[in-house]
């Protein structure tokens, strides 16, 4: 009987390690690969920080913490790292991961046949990539390599100090070499995968799921709580919202739909945190009347942020006084303020006084239910404070895109623009306004003295100093020139019940490493 | 009629070429790029990725190599999904769309022709009123109201049936019913009223009254005569309907996740993945050309009236 | 209008029953049998209102239509109670509720003042619209406000404007296109049909939305493109359903009997086939109405058509989506007044189709 007793107890306490634990997350829209070389969103960001590790991953609050590495050093002059990599450290198929591996997975990246959108971020910071890319180049020349098994060194264009966040990103993904050059483009399908994270593919039907299991062989899976991770793919926000209220979804990272916003403010599982993102109107400095800078200011200033994000927006974003958002090390300039007599008298002083003979002037923005309420919303606060028309015009996403980047913003006068940065560091944002920037300076606008400032603060080291050249920089963008109308900066918004799972916290760059997560 | 069918069957190959031709260069002359991106590709990074897909190559280049390829069988790669081709992703989804669109044309046909005929048969009655009701509302209210109401009563609240998913995708039976109701409505509608307004046509000819002065029964006169002759304009409007129904409704499968050839499409369109379109249009263009085909065809055996010089 | 419009023949014939045979044209038999349907004069009437509404729009006594008041986001529509009341209910049931929470069923003295002066506040608070200005917190909001506080009900009369216009113009274009190549190419046949059918065949097959977006790149984005964009695709169908019609009457005896008097095509055509079928053209014209307002919504989303802050009917419904459990009016409404305005055309289609049908000439 005692014996019974026993058996039966020791079986209660092993039941809960027989469920299986999943985790459900609606994902936004459909990824388009499982190849870390081969993709530049942010649901396939999600995805890899799943089945791969780089040197480094994101702790659950967003700090770089050993990933593929276990140390690292760096020299004196801050432009020559040293990683030591884990022993032991295998693939899902058993294949050591050495530091070889690491170079050859860089240099993939680079590659110019593997045509990787992301290969500019390597080309941005270690020394001879962008050379080899671009074709001018050896993958020789590239400054990285394998010192040993287990040791693997780079050298950087100039000192990098947020290199290591930058390693948790895709662009440096280390990837099973071995199983690419046997299989080609295949070596994606679930039959012949192979990862070193957390995770792998287990199963990947289009618009339906992703579905990605335990990997046995990852050198913390003892520590890797949840069984299965599934992926449902939906960029509409109503479906996604409905799915997560009615439990079938654990983390939903969509924003509620505009009109649910109230509503999803009342319950706790609704987590927003400020995000390293800007939201902006881009000002057409080639013509009238937005080449005179004292009407660009008379319309940033007519406007009250706070009513906006208080009762347009209502997610709570931050209302932004300069572009750049505030992050470790730099506030962001004070800008021009608001003030509603003093763009009235700005207006006047440039020849339109009460906004007459003010030409009609166009707002274009991407189809959204949101970017339209924002500019409606300036629609009206700028004819009854200024007295000027406005008119608005969408247009759907990638027809947008072709419109405001064609070197004359399309010839609209305004244009909603947004930007999320890559890593924690102003250059981010501020290399946007370079002269010579045609991909990113719309307005094309071109001041000499903030190039230099730009440049300088890229060669110099990290420090106090650095981060007060870029203030000057952003004091010339927005306080002098004011080319761009700063709005908002962005939150990042997540549904997902803490009291239920943890391992997962917010951080301003959203990133969260499944393998931290777990039930409570 | 052998000879009609078979010139008929010959044409649908030049005009789906025509068709192919004309979307190959739409679709490229459009604004954006399939690697339009609000970050832009550096321009050098970009030069590479147009090399690997022969996108630096001139046009006329490009549509040959295209065709040739379409010959073979190979649709060739998607611009967006590097993963997939688009073989795959086109003829993975088109059974989901497929059952989908079946199954809701079925109950709209069985509804509507049964409204239809009740309608008719007691015009301007309030049985006719409320009938033809349910089918105006069934076109006034648009699919993007009806699915999410549908979602919101059955699923949220009477928690009858799982919001989304699709049950041929490993999922329960049940996520089948409120896509398909949903779709069913705007066919059924159309179905229901020209049924009604064909058969009270049909039902004042002579032949009609010639049956009836025979004395047949009511559901005799109506199964054997009237029908035959009052279906055309529902076969008419079958031809096109079912094509599209086939092919996916891009709102119904948005809504409720079902991975079909809709959901393929929309994405592809904005995304600008051009060989992706052109998988979708060359799918759509064949079942439609088959199906106006099949249609024109079935008119000659339905209605004795007509023959084909 | 009936008997005065018409003269009994000169020739004085008469009928079975001893009544002399008014001779008619088609439309004004077609229009005595339709005033006799009640129903379609009902439809007909609400058309006519509806259009009349859309058209005084501007001189109507309605709230602006694009005035944002964001203190007045999401009001629930009110026959009785002002804005202000609303807005005073409910800052009042946020502070019973604060009360009950902490255990009290009274408000203390400090929040019925707080209450008091937020009344005053109310009452006096002012904005200015077109120059003038007025006590906002007065104003009534029959059918409610949106997330951006503007009236639903002057969004919806605005929005008729475009809709019916849009669903008038767009049907009659459809019409018009598909019976004339309809017809022309179920009559001739041969290869004049073959050709104008695999024509139909191959703008189906074409991608809508990109061969928009490249009209717009075009052509801009200007009342006539939109108008021009709706009808590429819409005349489709009805030209095959028409098609199909004058092929199976193409033999029958009436037909023959114009033919053996040597009337030409376009006679046998327009004064003969096609008023046999106008049944189902009307029938089908009507149902294509509401997809003509709904294509518009969809064409917004391209950008093409209303520009905000313009409404359209499918524009309001497609924002009362998503609120549609917490904000039921913003979705109610618009579709009410929209599935209203088909309804109506719908009887008035059946009306015209049962009045036009030729073989009920002369019948009761």
């Amino acid at each position: 009987m005692k014996k019974l007793l026993v058996i039966l107890i020791v079986l209660a306490l092993a039941l809960p390690a027989f469920a299986q634990v999943t985790f459900r997350i609606t994902n936004g829209s459909e990824p388009a690969s499982v190849d870390p070389h081969l993709i530049s969103g942010v649901p396939e960001h999600r995805v890899y920080l799943a089945l791969f590790e780089g040197l480094t991953i994101p702790d659950p609050s967003g700090k770089a913490v050993g990933g593929a590495a276990e140390s690292w050093s760096v020299s004196a002059d801050n432009m020559t790292w040293t990683f030591k990599l884990r022993k032991g450290n295998v693939w899902s198929d058993g294949v050591p991961i050495t530091a070889t591996t690491v170079v050859k997975s860089w240099l993939r990246c680079l590659n110019p046949d593997t045509a990787a959108e992301y290969a500019s971020i390597i080309k941005d910071i270690i020394k001879g990539a962008k050379e080899y890319n671009e074709g001018t180049g050896k993958p020789e020349d590239v400054a990285i390599k394998a010192v040993d098994d287990f040791t693997f060194q780079f050298k950087t264009i100039a000192p990098a100090p947020y290199v290591l966040s930058m390693l948790i990103h895709y662009g440096f993904a280390i990837v099973p070499i071995h199983v690419i050059e046997k299989w080609g483009k295949e070596w994606v399908l679930p039959e012949h995968f192979v990862s070193n994270g957390a995770y792998v593919l287990k199963e990947w039907k289009p618009n339906d799921r992703l579905v990605v299991v335990k990997n046995p062989k990852y050198w913390d899976a003892k520590n890797v709580k949840v069984d299965q991770v599934i992926y449902y793919p939906s960029d509409n926000l109503a479906t996604t919202y409905a799915m997560y209220i009615n439990g079938e979804a654990d983390w939903n990272a969509n924003s509620p739909p505009p009109d649910k916003v109230i509503e999803a403010k009342k319950r706790s599982d609704y987590i927003r945190v400020a995000e390293f993102g800007s939201y902006y109107y881009e000002f057409n400095i080639q013509k009238p009347p937005f080449n005179d800078v004292r009407v660009r200011k008379a319309f940033s200033m007519a406007v009250d942020r706070n009513e906006l994000v208080e009762k347009v927006t209502m997610s709570g974003e931050m209302p932004a006084t300069g572009f750049t958002p505030p992050t470790e090390g730099f506030t962001p300039t004070k800008g021009i303020g608001e003030d509603v007599e003093q763009a009235k008298k700005l207006l006047a002083d440039a020849g339109y006084p009460g906004g007459k003979n003010f030409p009609k002037v166009t707002i274009l923005y991407n189809t959204s239910a949101r970017h339209k309420s924002i500019a409606e919303y300036f629609q009206q606060r700028w004819e009854q404070n200024l007295g000027v028309k406005v008119e608005l015009f969408n247009q759907e996403f990638a027809t947008y895109l072709q419109t405001r980047k064609d070197g004359k913003m399309g010839g609209f006068d305004l244009a909603r623009a947004g930007w999320i940065a890559d890593y924690a560091d102003p250059n981010t944002f501020l290399f946007m306004f370079l002269s010579n920037n045609e991909d990113f300076n719309d307005p094309r606008w071109n001041n000499p003295k903030y190039d230099e400032l730009v440049r300088k603060a890229n060669a110099m080291q990290p420090g106090a100093e650095r981060m007060k050249v870029f203030q000057d920089a952003e004091k010339l963008l927005i306080d002098q020139d004011h080319v761009v109308m700063p709005i908002y900066w962005y939150v990042t918004q997540n549904f997902i019940d803490l009291k239920k799972w943890g391992g997962w916290a917010t951080n301003s760059l959203d990133q969260h490493a499944l393998k931290f997560i777990y039930k409570k | 009629m052998t000879k009609y069918i078979i010139r008929r069957f010959l044409g649908l190959i030049p005009t789906l070429f025509i068709i192919m031709t004309l979307s190959f260069f739409i679709i490229r002359v459009a604004p954006g790029g399939p690697f339009s991106r609000e970050k832009s590709i550096p321009k050098l990074v970009l030069q590479n990725i147009l090399k690997k897909y022969h996108m630096d190559e001139p046009m006329w280049k490009q549509y040959g190599r295209y065709m040739l390829d379409v010959l073979r069988g190979d649709l060739g790669p998607s611009y967006r999904y590097h993963d997939r081709d688009v073989n795959y992703l086109v003829f993975g989804s088109l059974p989901d769309s497929m059952v989908l669109g079946l199954m809701a044309l079925l109950l709209a046909l069985v509804l509507g022709i049964g409204t239809g005929i009740v309608s008719a048969t007691r015009q301007n009655t309030w049985v006719d009123y409320t009938t033809m009701g349910f089918a105006v509302i069934g076109i006034s209210i648009p699919l993007f109201v009806i699915g999410p109401i549908l979602m919101f009563v059955f699923a949220l609240k009477l928690k009858w049936f799982p919001t989304s998913g699709w049950f041929m995708a490993d999922a329960s039976w049940k996520t089948a019913v409120m896509p398909v109701v949903t779709l069913t409505f705007p066919y059924f509608a159309y179905i229901a009223r020209l049924s009604r307004a064909s058969i009270l046509e049909v039902l004042r000819s002579d032949y009609v009254r010639t049956a009836q002065a025979k004395g047949l029964r009511p559901s005799v006169i109506m199964f054997k005569h009237i029908l035959k002759g009052a279906m055309l304009p529902v076969v008419s409007f079958l031809g096109p309907a079912f094509a599209n129904i086939v092919t996916g409704s891009i709102v119904v499968e948005t809504i409720f996740r079902v991975p079909g050839l809709g959901n393929v499409f929309i994405q592809s369109a904005q995304n600008r993945d051009y060989t992706m379109i052109m998988g979708t249009v060359i799918v759509y263009s064949v079942i439609l050309l088959l199906m106006n085909f099949i249609v024109d065809i079935v008119y000659g055996f339905m209605d004795p009236r007509i023959s084909y010089r | 209008m009936a008997a005065s419009a018409v003269e009994p023949r000169a020739n004085g014939a008469i009928d079975q029953f001893g009544v002399p045979i008014r001779g008619v044209s088609l439309w004004l038999d077609a229009w005595r049998r339709l005033k006799r349907n009640r129903m379609a004069l009902v439809g007909l009437g609400v058309v006519i209102a509806y259009s009349i509404l859309a058209l005084l729009a501007p001189v109507l006594p309605i709230y602006s239509y694009k005035h944002q008041v964001l203190d007045h986001q999401y009001m629930p529509p009110s026959l009785t109670k002002t804005a202000g009341q609303i807005l005073y209910e409910r800052r009042q049931n946020e502070l019973l509720e604060a009360a009950k929470a902490s255990g009290r069923v009274e408000l203390t003295d400090q929040e019925r003042q707080e209450l008091a002066d937020y009344r005053t506040k109310l009452a006096n608070e002012t904005t200015v619209l077109d120059g003038k200005t007025i006590k906002v917190n007065e104003r009534r909001y029959i059918l409610g406000t949106d997330s951006l506080g503007r009236d639903v009900l002057a969004r919806i009369i605005y929005g008729s404007r475009v809709s019916i216009s849009i669903g008038l113009v767009g049907t009659l274009t459809a019409v018009l296109l598909g019976v004339i190549v309809g017809s022309l190419a179920g009559y001739i046949g041969g290869t004049f049909d073959y050709l104008a059918m695999r024509f139909v065949d191959v703008l189906y097959g074409l991608p809508y939305m990109l061969l928009v977006i490249i009209f717009m790149a075009i052509f801009g984005r200007n009342i006539i493109n939109l108008f021009v964009s709706l009808a590429i695709v819409s005349w489709l169908t009805e030209a095959r359903v028409v098609r199909g019609q004058i092929i199976s009457l193409k033999n029958s005896e009436f037909v023959q009997a114009a033919r053996v008097v040597g009337a030409s095509t376009g006679r046998i055509i327009f004064r003969h086939l096609i008023p046999s079928t106008l049944g189902v053209i009307v029938v089908f014209a009507t149902l294509q109405v509401p997809s003509f307002i709904l294509l518009e919504s969809f064409l917004s989303f391209l950008g093409l058509g209303v520009q905000a802050p313009m409404s359209s009917w499918g524009s309001l419904v497609r924002d009362g989506v998503d609120g549609m459990d917490n904000y039921p009016w913003m979705l109610f409404f618009p579709a009410l007044t929209m599935t209203i305005f088909l309804f109506s055309m719908n009887f008035l289609g059946d009306g015209l189709r049962d009045a036009l049908d030729p073989q009920s000439k002369n019948k009761l």
